[in-house]
């Protein structure tokens, strides 16, 4: 993942944000689709998106499905009741704390209007 | 490019070559390096099977899957002491709890009547070893049955038959048998004692059962919890 320290503490926001927005992804898709919002810049490495994956899984806030696609079985996940909510404490959480940089670094940003 | 069905088995063995020995797990990353394969196929399709393989395989780092896994057990094995957990409480509510403190008192009152109470703790530390070690003798012959017929294994069902006897059900009763045994006349004479001893036995017993007996008579229907494709490969 680019810059991982600045982006670890967030994968499991932007993995319960996509699975929000999309219902159900599987692993692949997940890493696709966050390389393709984020043009390129961000790539969600295969070592750390299954075990976010199965530490969300195993707190429960994520559930699995299984299809069979191809020649192939597919898990799927999506969130579960209470993992939609853990979302929305996630994203605010995530919204103060990127204000909050903002803030921080670039202290008077008035100025530049 | 589709991936073929007999290139779907090479990535499933390709996953048991790298040390992942667990069904469940194996599905998971066979679909993953399979979509992987196929994208970069769109892109490269001069590049043959193995080559596009490697690459992939490479994007995990420099320990392969050994991360997936570790992190696998890891949440698997919280999701068990969980599951453990659970179970112990019930002893504690209504009704098992009435159970739960009549054994213990039976045990406080033979302990302490029994002018033998010192050879009665020693029968039962014999059992609860006795106990153990068939348990364990019997899980090491379904693994090595289950290694002979090279029936699918998962990660859950293993950790249900293995985790008990490696860590709570062995090391700390026995510490707590060689401490009580080697002080016998303080432990089993004091009432005090007496009933803590008592209660640490019927919680051992209890653990014990949970662990051995209860659990493992549901791993059915926790492996049917954790995973949906359990179904679809049992029937």
């Amino acid at each position: 993942m680019k810059n991982s320290q600045l982006y670890k503490g967030s994968l499991n926001t932007i993995i319960m944000k996509l699975l929000e927005e999309n219902g159900k992804m599987y692993g692949y898709e997940i890493t696709q689709k966050v390389k393709g919002i984020t043009q390129g810049e961000l790539n969600i490495t295969e070592g750390a998106l299954y075990p976010a994956l199965h530490k969300l899984e195993a707190e429960g806030l994520l559930d699995v499905e299984i299809e069979k696609v191809d020649n192939r079985m597919r898990k799927y996940y999506k969130l579960t009741e209470s993992g939609q909510k853990e979302t929305v404490n996630r994203l605010s959480e995530l919204e103060d704390f990127i204000r909050n940089m903002q803030s921080l670094v670039n202290p008077n940003p008035k100025l530049e209007f | 490019m589709k991936l073929t069905a007999q290139q779907i088995d090479q990535l499933y063995l390709f996953t048991r070559q790298h040390y992942v020995e667990w069904y469940d797990l194996q599905t998971e990353l066979v679909d993953h390096l399979a979509n992987a394969i196929e994208t970069e196929w769109e892109q490269n399709p001069k590049l043959t099977f193995d080559e596009v393989l490697n690459k992939e395989f490479r994007k995990f780092g420099v320990f392969g899957f050994m991360d997936v896994v570790e992190s696998r057990q890891a949440a698997l094995g919280k999701k068990y002491n969980r599951l453990v957990f659970n179970h112990f409480k019930a002893f504690f509510r209504v009704p098992k709890i009435l159970l739960t403190i009549g054994v213990t008192f039976l045990l406080f009152k033979i302990l302490k009547t029994s002018m033998y109470n010192n050879y009665i703790f020693i029968a039962i530390c014999i059992s609860y070893f006795g106990f153990i070690f068939f348990e364990f003798y019997k899980i090491k012959k379904i693994r090595k049955i289950q290694k002979e017929t090279s029936k699918k294994k998962w990660l859950f069902e293993e950790i249900i038959n293995q985790y008990g006897v490696s860590s709570g059900a062995f090391s700390v009763p026995f510490y707590f048998f060689i401490q009580i045994s080697s002080r016998a006349e303080r432990y089993l004479l004091n009432d005090y004692w007496l009933f803590s001893v008592s209660l640490m036995l019927v919680l051992f017993g209890i653990l014990n059962y949970i662990l051995f007996k209860i659990i493992p008579s549901k791993t059915r229907e926790y492996l049917l919890e954790t995973y949906p494709e359990y179904k679809l490969e049992k029937l």
